[in-house]
């Protein structure tokens, strides 16, 4: 693994999806790390504290296989973990991109099954197709990452799948398993 | 006299058998060298054992990272666990569940963790402070470092030391479920701990053993447990031991733990290291029995008291050693 600091391009697109989370205020004056494998294909973004940072320069000597906590990852855009959602949600100000699901809905996000427009208790009808979204729980708990298949209304539709999941808090278990 | 070459002169004791032993080998379908062992620093090996057959009792340390301890336990008690209160303020004995623990959303989200009160008195005995430089040497899967991480709220630095691939990843995901960020994960082992270069406020050594202590989870080990396999562990546990206190800052604790009832994996390994490097005292801990100071025929020194027990049938935990060393 390579570990660097964001340089300013990578910097600006992470920063422009921290404000689309409503969370820019609580990042401005966190440490990011960009983790890359040896392809550097893969770009990892990692919340670390200042003196994790230190460590990259004391440890020279072995390369960490992981550093702090994997908030995301940089693509075309930024994929938030779900450690990361957790973070947007606890930390950030709510808005479009946050969609609420009912508890039975959450039963079934935390499989891993999609959403249907039932399980929605609440969604802004200013969403578009194709967005990606962190979907709370009633208590506002990041429980999964999704991705709309419709706009607006069209989320609520019933005994269709709106939402398709990305990925969901319920993979610790089943990947400990 | 160099500790490795000691250990290569220890074997695993064996006493002979006697009408107790085999009585109770046979009633509880123990081996018999097993017992005879136990017999010897176990107290009141028929509790014991009869404990052992029961399924340990389940704890829950509450992430104070993520949740408040009242605001997890009222959510739980929601859902009809019953808790009760342990001598930590964020451990709780689960007395009823009404599905399994690791199935709620709460677990899900990182809320708590399962974890038994006896390896959070290990972590309890570093006497952690915000911004401390902490080695968590064989972390594996992560109980013991988020247990760190959330003590130091996030701060300092914790690095986490497993070098194998498959459990390096289960502390990814418990360190990710629990919302850590000041820990760094190395795929490496404890003798390389002298690579990095620098020395460290606190460092956990939670020795791989021969889990005699977990035999209630596994009771295929009431009679695969073999005498080979203590030799085994207490040459590695020496090893480890000896890089770990190299890598401890003059003031600084390092904690020594195993889930082994094996005398020749706890008080012998603290004892032969307390003779090897004068600037290391046991430090007194306040909860658990006196570590053993005579075993067979061997006397250990005092110090030795101030080493803890814990026993399934007397602290209600899976059986633990556990040794807070200070280096001065």
């Amino acid at each position: 693994m390579i570990y660097s600091k964001p340089n300013r391009n990578e910097r600006t697109k992470i920063n422009r999806a921290l404000d689309r989370w409503g969370t820019f205020e609580f990042f401005k004056d966190k440490v990011l790390v960009l983790q890359k494998d040896d392809t550097k294909k893969k770009i990892v973004v990692c919340l670390v504290n200042e003196k994790i940072e230190e460590l990259l320069l004391m440890a020279g000597m072995i390369s960490p296989y992981s550093l702090g906590l994997a908030i995301g990852e940089l693509r075309k855009e930024f994929i938030p973990s779900i450690a990361g959602a957790d973070l947007f949600a606890r930390y950030g100000k709510r808005n479009k991109f946050y969609i609420v699901v009912s508890e039975k809905g959450e039963k079934l996000v935390l499989y891993g099954r999609d959403i249907m427009g039932e399980s929605i208790v609440e969604a802004s009808d200013a969403l578009a197709e194709n967005e990606l979204v962190i979907l709370l729980n009633t208590s506002h708990e990041a429980i999964a990452i999704g991705r709309t298949r419709f706009s607006g209304n069209s989320l609520l539709q019933k005994g269709r799948v709106t939402v398709t999941t990305l990925a969901d808090a319920g993979y610790y278990l089943r990947e400990e398993g | 006299m160099n500790g490795k070459i000691i250990i290569l002169l220890i074997l695993t004791i064996i006493f002979s058998k006697s009408p107790q032993s085999a009585t109770l080998s046979a009633k509880y379908g123990y081996d018999e060298w097993l017992v005879s062992r136990f017999l010897k620093y176990v107290p009141d090996v028929d509790s014991f054992l009869s404990k052992m057959e029961i399924a340990p009792t389940q704890y829950i340390r509450a992430n104070t990272l993520k949740t408040h301890v009242a605001n997890l336990v009222k959510r739980l008690q929601l859902k009809g666990f019953e808790l009760k209160t342990t001598v930590i303020p964020e451990v709780f004995a689960v007395t009823k569940a009404p599905f399994a623990a690791g199935a709620t959303t709460e677990y899900l989200l990182g809320h708590y963790y399962i974890q038994d009160l006896s390896s959070c008195i290990a972590v309890e005995a570093l006497d952690i402070a915000p911004g401390q430089v902490v080695l968590d040497v064989a972390a594996a899967p992560g109980g013991k470092t988020t247990f760190i991480a959330q003590r130091m709220n996030n701060s300092g630095i914790v690095i986490a030391l497993e070098p194998n691939a498959r459990r390096a990843r289960s502390i990814l995901f418990n360190l990710a479920r629990c919302g850590v960020y000041n820990t760094s994960v190395f795929k490496t082992d404890a003798v390389r701990t002298g690579l990095f270069e620098m020395k460290f406020d606190r460092v956990l050594l939670d020795a791989p053993c021969s889990c005699e202590g977990v035999i209630a989870k596994d009771p295929t080990r009431k009679t695969s447990h073999t005498p080979e396999d203590v030799d085994y562990c207490c040459r590695i546990q020496e090893e480890m031991i000896e890089s770990a206190v190299k890598v401890v800052k003059p003031g600084g604790i390092l904690v020594y733990s195993t889930c082994s009832f094996a005398p020749e994996e706890n008080e012998m390994v603290i004892d032969r290291l307390v003779q090897n490097y004068h600037n290391i005292t046991v430090e007194p801990m306040n909860y658990g029995s006196s570590g053993l100071v005579r075993f067979g025929d061997m006397v250990f020194g005092d110090p030795l008291n101030n080493t803890r027990r814990f026993y399934p049938h007397l602290h209600d935990t899976t059986g633990f050693f556990i040794a807070k060393l200070k280096v001065n």
